[in-house]
């Protein structure tokens, strides 16, 4: 087996593995590491806000601009995983109207279009909105769906010669004097150790990425900060809704694919904590109130479950206290930081921002290792977006129409690679979300597909109402059909899955979520008979 | 409208109570707010399958006098042991005088098979469908199992895994028919009752019975998910005569055959005593009059109300919304009765979903003789029954079913005793 | 396009927890593998529709709106209601055939009819027509026309009842129907009969339209919201000014007036919905809870089966007209299992849809004939069209029966 290559990229978020993806495209053989599935870490953890910049106009020029130009970047490549809805910012009589102004002045000098329209020309537009409002303002804000992001980077890196390994994880940083020269990773599956050589090792592990330079020895100076979001049952808004007031808690709510979401909280949480994010009752508590201020019509919404993520914030090297924090993106090549060689560091930013992450951070490999290519991630379209929904659309008119548009949504052009010849391959797994068996065996076989959860990154299985009550079992029953291993794992597999599940709804149990988790425990502790010994003999 | 009696909730509990009260004369109604939980049975009902310790039971009745000296807030233990024992020997009378023919019995466990494989201790099982003695006793050593084809509610693979593990042998059989072609037209409609419209034809089944038999080989038995028989009685009998092989079927993820047919059967038996039994109504919040119910109200028949000297509460626990959990609180919505519940939500449940949740033990308060209390004190007329009561975790300690039947007749018993009849 | 419109009103979609029940019921699914069931169409599709008006199946026309979905669903989801919705709100606008115009607009058709009854009469028995009609306008040819009347009940009313009504004491409000006035008067005639031995007189509502059931059906919403507004005109006019209740024969009628114009044409109706009811309830509140009493002559003695129309199962009102069956000397009630018969209104008119209603009343046919009654009851009348249509047993209205043996 060969196991050198240009670079290592350490990290499957979006960051990642846009990095892989820029590395490719400029002829860099690139290795991809993550210890478990992609974008299972802040990637996957946030609102999926295609951010105009406009909320950073007032705070953070700088942030701004990169939005607003990110925005329009994402806009073309990324057209399939983008909706663009547009958002307002409204004024609420507790707000008052004086930030609109200095608002309106810092989008435009971000170039940000930032329109003033009248309160009842926005509640025309958006009629969930809070009718009390006395101003609003129409910027260019939209959704992003970040699993299908993060997914046709990763589909694009493979195209062009990358290797992804997803849970692998790596466990020490292979250093010859002062370089870097490799790592050495576990394999979860085959749970065994192994080593991987490259010229450059790239960290662009999130808020683990303090974890992955420390190995090293080195020290950045990351602040986790906790990020809490409720997802309601349904898409209450189609323009995302923001607070015309200087930023804080739970003032966005953003409306994505079939569902809206309200955040987030902020806290600063210990790193003991970060693989294991609790919702508090006082956090669900906050979110609601302010919630319904944006739109008073989420007090009466189901809540499909809660979850949070942790932003990587990370000081300034200068100030060790760590109170000036920058939100921008964060780029250390430890050669002149800390003479290390053959190992960059790439943090900070936001998911608006990650092609750009990986535009720096692939610039800099290049200059390592004497590549001279430049850039074409921000003009070449993502697998997926070559074509219009519409034209998609059009090519594949003959099926079920529901469906259809459900397959397009998720995989733009690459809908028509999913097997739809017949009756069976149409047959619905979930019915909230309309993934079909063939979508499910598409995913399987082409999109790196280790588990019902990974499964549901990449075709909603499960993000519906039901949160899986309906469907978990049938795509479980999918994945096992290979042989009695597969089966096995599949079997245990659903346990983990529906606990998985269950964690994001116990914060938000009660009404019609604890009556489904109760029709929930009867099919499958009692119908079928699971329990967690299900999960314990399969692992033996 | 006056009744005798008027049970609220239309579930096992509910017509269970129905029809024992129907059998001794009483006019009976029942209002039921949409089509009950039985839809979900998995073709057996449990009477005891584990203590609240874990500890697993092979003997139902000892179990419960067990129950009663250390869970004295059961519903089992509240009835007493020895009303439980008699009761237990009355259900499965009252079940085949439906017309639901199952076997089991209240002093040995059996065990019923899962969609997935599992063998489950239990009480009662439907004829027709597979059991075993112990865990892993299974009636053949070479099985062959047979799906239809695009069928995603049944797992063959799954069952085979577990079988595999007591030694059998498991081969697999694909059914596929231009009926069934047909119903695919629709994606999402392949479940078991519209699959067993296609074998309501006889035709259909003999179609099915020649490509199990080809499936079959050399296999000592044959496997089928329950797919057969929703609007006819003999469609098991005909395919195992032309299979010529122990037949055996396995219950489907819900909506199930038994369990359409278990709800369906009850309410025409229920109906056919001359009870009322209306479907799709809900009961408005009433009240009651020092410690008693006059009447109550519903949503369809408004200014008509329905009058009755007992009422029986059977709405069950959230699903069907017996009861009610807002953040803060767990409601009886009906009568504002007393609800047993863990004061905060952080002690409703655990980070685990498999996990003995203490939200599953909720439910509403009631005196000995399972009559409501309300405010602390027992309103004269109203009587719990089912899935509402407090005390017991139906699944984890396997007595759902047991609960709704012996609380049923508990409660039919003590309305036919009591003083004013 | 204000998206929040016409879609039925507080998440009550979100109540849906996929137990999947509702497609055990639904007779249309049960037959016809292209309309997508129930959950699919209802909540699971309104979910995807809130996201993307794209998401209209235009399969949704299916629907018969019988409503049994909501009677049987766990969750009070108010399904049908969300189909029918999120036809008004998403489906075809300005389409109407002239097919749908002819079968939705019954009093229009109704007024012109009658006047030549005998000619529509025979003419629409006629298989030349019936075969034009089916090619024409997709109106099946194996499909019976119901009788129109020679003359209204209303034209009737007027001039042979209206002065001796007046005479009573007490008096009710009459919402007759199209059917009534134009296929069957004779049922209007009972119901006064029954009511007068009562001693309540019956009065015409001042005006009346048709309650619009098959124009909601048939995408015509906007005629039927008008004729809605008039009709609730009229009734409050009754109610509030008149002092009158007001009743019906028809269980589809009374179902729309009080239920399907707050949910469907969004007009609110809290304040008259509790007085307008079907004529078996009034009269079992009258002789059961305020101790009147009927007389009967003896007559022969006569089995009956009682079939339960979809509206009325979904009101839960079937209770009252049995109930007045079984007090009738001489009556013997069964009643059959409450399936639907699969008319829908005007849907089982349409040639696309004839298999599917015959395939879904089926069952109750081969009920009907294995019952051994002498006749069949029931209080709707497209139910009855279609029983009489595909049985060999007469089928009346429950008032038809009473009123025929009243001393």
């Amino acid at each position: 087996m060969n196991n050198t290559y240009d670079v290592i990229i350490i990290g499957g978020g979006a960051t990642g593995a846009g990095i892989a993806r820029d590395c490719s495209l400029r002829g860099v053989k690139a290795l991809l590491l993550e210890r478990s599935d992609i974008s299972t870490g802040a990637t996957g953890r946030n609102h999926g806000l295609l951010h105009s910049g406009a909320r950073y106009a007032v705070t953070d020029h700088e942030s701004a601009v990169e939005c607003i130009r990110e925005n329009m970047i994402l806009r073309k490549i990324a057209a399939h995983c983008v909706e663009e809805t547009d958002g307002l910012f409204i004024s609420l009589p507790e707000d008052g109207l004086e930030y609109q102004a200095t608002f309106v002045e810092a989008c435009r000098k971000a170039g940000i279009r930032a329109d003033i329209i009248d309160p009842l020309q926005a509640l025309r537009l958006e009629p969930s909105a809070n009718p009390a409002l006395i101003g609003a303002v129409r910027v260019p804000d939209g959704a992003v769906d970040p699993f299908r992001l993060t997914s046709s980077n990763i589909i694009d890196a493979k195209a062009h010669g990358a290797e992804i390994r997803t849970y692998t994880e790596v466990t020490e940083l292979l250093r010859e004097q002062d370089r870097i020269v490799g790592v050495r990773a576990y394999d979860h599956h085959t749970r065994s150790e192994m080593c991987f050589y490259a010229q450059v090792v790239i960290n662009a592990g999130g808020i683990w990425g303090h974890g992955i330079a420390a190995k090293a020895g080195i020290t950045i100076n990351m602040l986790p900060a906790k990020g809490a979001l409720l997802i309601f049952g349904h898409r209450v808004n189609n323009l995302v809704l923001n607070r015309c007031r200087k930023p804080a808690d739970a003032d966005i709510l953003v409306p994505g694919d079939t569902i809206s979401l309200i955040g987030t909280t902020s806290s600063k949480v210990p790193f003991e904590e970060v693989d294991n994010m609790v919702i508090t009752p006082d956090e669900v508590d906050l979110l609601l109130r302010e919630g319904e201020k944006l739109a008073p019509q989420l007090a009466q919404t189901r809540i499909l479950r809660a979850y949070a993520g942790v932003r990587p914030l990370v000081a300034s090297d200068d100030d060790p206290s760590g109170r000036t924090v920058s939100r921008g993106i964060v780029l250390l090549d430890h050669a002149t930081r800390d003479g290390l060689e053959g190992f960059i560091t790439i943090t900070g930013g936001k998911l608006m921002t990650y092609r750009l992450m990986a535009e720096w951070a692939t610039d800099l490999v290049c200059r390592k290792i004497g590549v001279n290519q430049t850039c074409r991630t921000a003009e070449t379209p993502l697998p997926g977006s070559a074509e219009s929904r519409r034209e998609v659309d059009r090519k594949l008119h003959d099926k079920p129409v529901v469906q259809r548009r459900s397959t397009i949504s998720r995989h733009g052009a690459l809908a028509v690679e999913i097997d739809s010849r017949d009756s069976i391959k149409n047959s619905l797994v979930c019915e909230c979300e309309e993934v079909s068996i063939g979508e499910v065996e598409y995913a399987l076989e082409n999109l790196a597909v280790n588990n019902l959860v990974d499964l549901r990154r990449r075709t909603r299985v499960g993000m519906g109402t039901c949160q899986g009550e309906l469907c978990a079992c049938r795509a479980a029953g999918l994945m096992g059909r290979r042989d009695p291993v597969c089966a096995r794992k599949a079997k245990a597999d659903l346990v983990s899955f529906l606990n998985e599940r269950w964690k994001g709804m116990a914060p938000i149990a009660w009404g019609d979520t604890l009556r489904e988790s109760e029709y929930t425990t009867w099919v499958y502790e009692g119908v079928c008979g699971l329990s967690d010994e299900t999960e314990k003999t399969a692992a033996q | 409208m006056k009744f005798d009696t008027v049970i609220i909730g239309g579930g096992l509990a509910g017509m269970t109570c129905g029809i024992r009260l129907a059998e001794a004369g009483r006019r009976c109604a029942i209002v039921s707010q949409g089509q009950s939980a039985i839809h979900f049975s998995s073709g057996s009902f449990d009477l005891l399958g584990r203590l609240p310790d874990g500890t697993a039971v092979t003997d139902p009745v000892a179990g419960i006098a067990a129950l009663e000296k250390d869970a004295p807030e059961h519903p089992y233990a509240v009835i007493g042991a020895r009303a439980c024992e008699k009761y237990a020997q009355e259900a499965p009378r009252l079940l085949r005088e439906a017309g639901i023919p199952v076997s089991g019995d209240c002093r040995a466990n059996h065990f019923r098979i899962t969609p997935m494989g599992k063998a489950v201790p239990t009480w009662l099982t439907i004829d027709g469908y597979l059991t075993a003695g112990q865990p892993g006793a299974l009636p053949f050593r070479k099985v062959c199992i047979v799906n239809v084809e695009g069928f995603l509610d049944f797992y063959p693979e799954f069952i085979a895994e577990e079988f595999r593990k007591a030694g059998v042998t498991c081969r697999f059989g694909s059914f596929n028919h231009p009926d069934l072609e047909n119903i695919r037209r629709n994606p999402s409609e392949m479940r078991s009752a519209n699959i067993a419209r296609v074998f309501d034809h006889e035709k259909n089944l003999e179609a099915l019975a020649a490509s199990i038999c080809e499936a079959a080989a050399d296999s000592e038995a044959v496997i089928l998910p329950a797919i057969i028989g929703i609007n006819r009685n003999d469609a098991l009998e005909i395919l195992k005569q032309k299979v010529a092989k122990p037949l055996y079927l396995l219950p489907t993820l819900p909506p199930s055959i038994p369990g359409i047919k278990a709800q369906q059967l009850l309410q025409r038996r229920f109906r056919a005593l001359g009870g009322e039994y209306f479907l799709g109504d809900t009961v408005l919040p009433a009240e009651t009059e020092n410690g008693h119910v006059r009447c109550v109200r519903t949503a369809n028949h408004g200014n008509i109300p329905f009058e009755a000297r007992d009422f029986v509460l059977a709405t069950g626990s959230f699903f069907s919304r017996g009861l009610i959990a807002s953040p803060d609180r767990i409601l009886e919505p009906v009568f504002g009765a007393d609800t047993l519940h863990a004061p905060s939500r952080a002690e409703w449940y655990t980070q685990r979903f498999f996990d003995r949740q203490n939200y599953q033990a909720f439910g509403i308060r009631t005196d000995r003789s399972l009559r409501v209390v309300k405010e602390g004190v027992p309103v004269d007329n109203l009587y719990c029954a089912g899935a509402g009561l407090a005390g017991f975790h139906p699944v984890q300690d396997g007595c759902g079913a047991g609960v709704s039947l012996l609380s049923a007749l508990h409660v039919a018993d003590r309305i036919l005793n009591s003083k004013q009849s | 396009m204000n998206i929040q419109q016409n879609t039925v009103s507080e998440n009550n979609f979100e109540q849906c927890i996929k137990c999947t029940v509702c497609t055990v019921y639904c007779p249309v699914a049960a037959v016809n593998p292209d309309y997508p069931g129930p959950k699919q169409a209802g909540p699971d599709g309104e979910r995807l529709r809130l996201k993307q008006p794209g998401f209209f199946d235009s399969a949704l026309k299916y629907c018969l709106n019988c409503k049994r979905c909501e009677v049987a669903c766990p969750s009070n989801v108010r399904i049908g209601d969300i189909i029918q919705a999120a036809r008004i709100k998403y489906g075809p606008q300005h389409n109407t055939s002239l097919r749908n115009f002819v079968l939705a607009n019954t009093d229009l058709v109704g007024t012109l009819a009658t006047p030549f009854a005998p000619i529509v009469n025979t003419a629409v028995g006629l298989k030349p027509v019936r075969y034009a009609m089916d090619k024409v306008m997709a109106i099946d040819h194996r499909r019976v026309f119901p009788k129109y009347a020679h003359g209204t009940f209303t034209a009737w009313y007027r001039k042979h009842a209206a002065a001796a009504q007046a005479a009573y004491p007490k008096q009710v409000a009459y919402f007759h129907g199209c059917y009534v006035n134009y296929n069957n008067p004779q049922l209007g005639k009972d119901l006064l009969r029954v009511m007068n031995a009562l001693g309540y007189g019956v009065q015409l509502l001042d005006k009346e339209k048709c309650c619009g059931v098959a124009l909601i059906s048939n995408g015509l919403h906007k005629q039927a919201r008008r004729q809605a507004q008039t009709n609730l005109h009229a009734i409050r006019t009754a109610v509030n000014d008149r002092g009158m209740d007001v009743i019906t024969t028809s269980s589809t009628c009374t179902f729309t007036l009080r239920d399907e114009y707050p949910h469907l044409l969004r007009l609110e109706n809290d304040d008259v919905r509790d007085r307008i009811e079907l004529a078996t309830r009034y009269l079992y509140r009258l002789l059961k809870e305020h101790g009147k009493e009927l007389k009967f002559k003896d007559t022969a003695p006569l089995r009956v089966a009682y079939h339960t129309p979809c509206h009325m199962e979904k009101m839960g009102w079937g209770y009252y007209s049995i109930e007045l069956l079984r007090m009738i000397p001489g009556v013997e009630v069964t009643v059959l299992d409450s399936q639907c018969c699969g008319i829908g209104g005007t849907y089982g008119f349409k040639k696309e849809n004839y298999a599917t209603s015959q395939a879904i009343g089926a069952p109750l046919f081969r009920q009907i004939e294995a019952s051994g009654a002498d006749i069949v009851a029931t209080d709707c009348e497209t139910c009855k069209w279609q029983i009489e249509m595909s049985t060999s047993k007469p089928c009346e209205h429950p008032l038809h029966i009473l009123a025929s043996r009243l001393a």
